[in-house]
């Protein structure tokens, strides 16, 4: 019973990592632009099938696969937020919000992507990707682990150890958090604001395309897998929605929360744990297991 | 704009009343059915507008309360003999019941964290239908016996015609009414700033539950009336891609106006038939250019089809 509870924790941690980087990408965006980006959960879904093409049609090693998959996820990105965000604000009349046509436009955006991989024949059949690492399973007491979801935790530490290092402490990332904090105040020192934001779009698509390579191995590979996204989402209440770091820990809890709740309650309840989650956290506790206070707009 | 609407505004629903008694054997049944659908989704879109554009609350539970609307009128015709009127207003008020419920729990949540909350019930609710088995069906569905209104037997589509337009006719004179009374100025006042409502003596926290519980109420009535010209229900009616089509069809169509929801129902509800029948070999695009669509007209038309013709014409909407 205690090997099957661990066991359980063990992957849970594995997979709640993953949905942890999707976390980061959509409070990233939500942080600096106000939008909630509902394409983020096709950004993973394209980061799974740029890695297969790379993979299978070029013929790269896994290495070059995440190398590949994220510069075209960066551009997918930046060219989402310079060709449709950017034009959206610059021609809203002054007092004019056009925050929720720029959140239809990121639902938009994940039908344009979720219709593009579809009419690829390419992905006609569910695949799966091949193992990041094979091998046999690595022994860690009672608990069985395989090699790949090491490598799934390893590499996912590595991005958001990068991501913490580019944003404190490189010029680029104290200038994009200085956009996000203050666009107004940012601009008037000098920053490219429009610009900034571009490449936060770019990044936070990074980091959902690489969770879809991560996942990609542990899920089938199907156009409809960005549906992922909700976990994320889950994970990001659970962190309070403003909080980097506690959005990282909120994707480990919905991971393993997500499978106790399918060793112990039902396996079919287990799609609907993070829709519960979302609606207690919120309820009982809106500013997050983690937050501070809720940031309000006042007038 | 307040007071009762002018006769000249009220004169379209007498139209629409009249158009629906005489088209329906003057068409083939096939557009009467896509009719039926049309004026469905015009319910639900106007309902929706109520919450989103009137009162500015970024909710989307919508297709949940529809979802009860429709299993709630079916039910009671079929377990307890109740028939269609009293069956759809009990229906209605119970998706207005729940709706309370809900304004209630969410009241203190705002923009993201409220889209989200709204969001993961509606997505609970789904669960609800499908593992329901015992009420609703789960996944294999439910038949609907075909309704009796007064005595009027509908369930083939050419009898279900006139009953939706006039519950459509119905409805939107009743959204006109309720858009320039009090309660509707009091929506708007809260959409644009809610510490500005407040301190003009509106009751902010009533005035949101009011407008989660009448777009509730909407959301009900339009899931009888799908009782009315469909014969079969599962839950896969009242998921994600639902929710986003209303969404859609209010946002393209034109926020917090009442024209705007009705033109995006009727594009947008017509989209999937145009491609299904004139575009058949491009069907695989659907998603694709469903999204096009979305950016841009959210590009060009931010606030809408209406919006746009509102601004073109110089009037204020």
């Amino acid at each position: 019973m205690l090997i099957s509870l661990l066991q359980a924790i063990a992957s849970g941690v594995v997979t709640g990592c993953a949905y942890a980087l999707v976390a980061l990408s959509l409070v990233m965006i939500y942080k600096s632009t106000d939008v909630i980006n509902f394409g983020g959960g096709e950004m993973v879904m394209i980061g799974g099938y740029l890695a297969m093409f790379a993979l299978l049609a070029i013929g790269l090693p896994y290495a070059g696969a995440f190398v590949f998959a994220a510069v075209v996820a960066f551009m997918v990105g930046a060219a989402f937020d310079r060709v449709v965000l950017d034009r959206m604000l610059g021609r809203a009349l002054p007092g004019q919000s056009v925050l929720v046509a720029m959140v239809i436009a990121t639902v938009g955006l994940s039908y344009v992507l979720k219709g593009l991989v579809r009419v690829v024949p390419y992905t006609e059949e569910v695949r799966r990707l091949a193992p990041l690492f094979a091998g046999d399973p690595v022994f860690l007491g009672p608990i069985i682990l395989q090699r790949q979801d090491i490598a799934i935790v390893v590499i996912a530490v590595l991005l958001m150890r990068a991501w913490w290092a580019f944003f404190n402490f490189t010029l680029l990332g104290k200038a994009l958090r200085a956009t996000s904090q203050n666009p107004r105040a940012a601009a008037l020192i000098g920053i490219p604001v429009r610009a900034m934001r571009m490449t936060i779009w770019g990044i936070a698509a990074i980091f959902a395309a690489m969770a879809g390579i991560l996942l990609g191995p542990k899920l089938l590979m199907t156009p409809d897998m960005g549906s992922v996204v909700i976990l994320a989402f889950a994970a990001a209440i659970v962190g309070g929605f403003h909080n980097l770091p506690g959005c990282i820990l909120g994707g480990v809890v919905l991971g393993v929360v997500q499978n106790l709740v399918g060793l112990y309650i039902s396996s079919r309840a287990i799609v609907l744990t993070p829709f519960v989650v979302i609606m207690l956290v919120l309820v009982l506790r809106p500013q997050g297991l983690f937050g501070g206070a809720v940031v309000t707009k006042k007038v | 704009m307040y007071g009762s609407p002018s006769y000249a505004r009220l004169a379209p629903l007498l139209a629409l009343v009249v158009i629906g008694i005489v088209l329906p054997p003057l068409v083939p049944q096939y557009f009467l059915s896509l009719g039926n659908t049309l004026m469905m989704y015009a319910i639900l879109a106007v309902g929706l507008d109520l919450l989103l554009g009137w009162a500015g609350q970024f909710a989307f539970a919508h297709i949940a309360f529809y979802g009860v609307g429709v299993y709630g009128t079916v039910l009671l015709q079929s377990k307890l003999g109740i028939p269609f009127i009293p069956g759809v207003l009990i229906a209605a008020a119970l998706a207005g019941l729940i709706a309370f419920l809900i304004a209630v729990a969410a009241i203190r949540l705002h923009s993201v964290y409220l889209a989200l909350a709204t969001f993961a019930f509606a997505e609970s609710a789904q669960w609800v239908f499908n593992s329901w088995e015992g009420l609703t069906g789960g996944a294999d569905g439910l038949r609907i016996a075909p309704p009796s209104v007064l005595g009027w037997t509908t369930g083939t589509d050419a009898r279900a015609f006139p009953v939706i337009a006039i519950i459509l006719a119905l409805v939107i004179g009743a959204t006109m009414y309720l858009t320039r009374s009090r309660l509707g100025r009091s929506l708007c006042a809260v959409r644009d700033s809610e510490h500005a409502a407040a301190v003009s003596g509106i009751d902010v926290f009533r005035t949101r539950i009011w407008a989660f519980v009448i777009s509730g109420t909407y959301a009900g009535v339009a899931g009888g009336t799908f009782a009315l010209f469909q014969s079969f229900v599962n839950p896969e009616a009242f998921g994600f891609s639902q929710i986003v089509l209303v969404l859609s069809m209010v946002v393209v169509g034109g926020l917090g106006t009442l024209p705007g929801p009705l033109i995006g129902a009727v594009l947008l509800g017509l989209l999937p038939e145009i491609m299904r029948t004139a575009m058949r070999g491009l069907f695989v695009w659907q998603e694709l250019v469903y999204g096009l669509i979305l950016i841009l007209s959210m590009m060009f038309m931010p606030r809408g089809i209406w919006g746009l013709i509102a601004a073109r014409g110089g009037r204020s909407k």
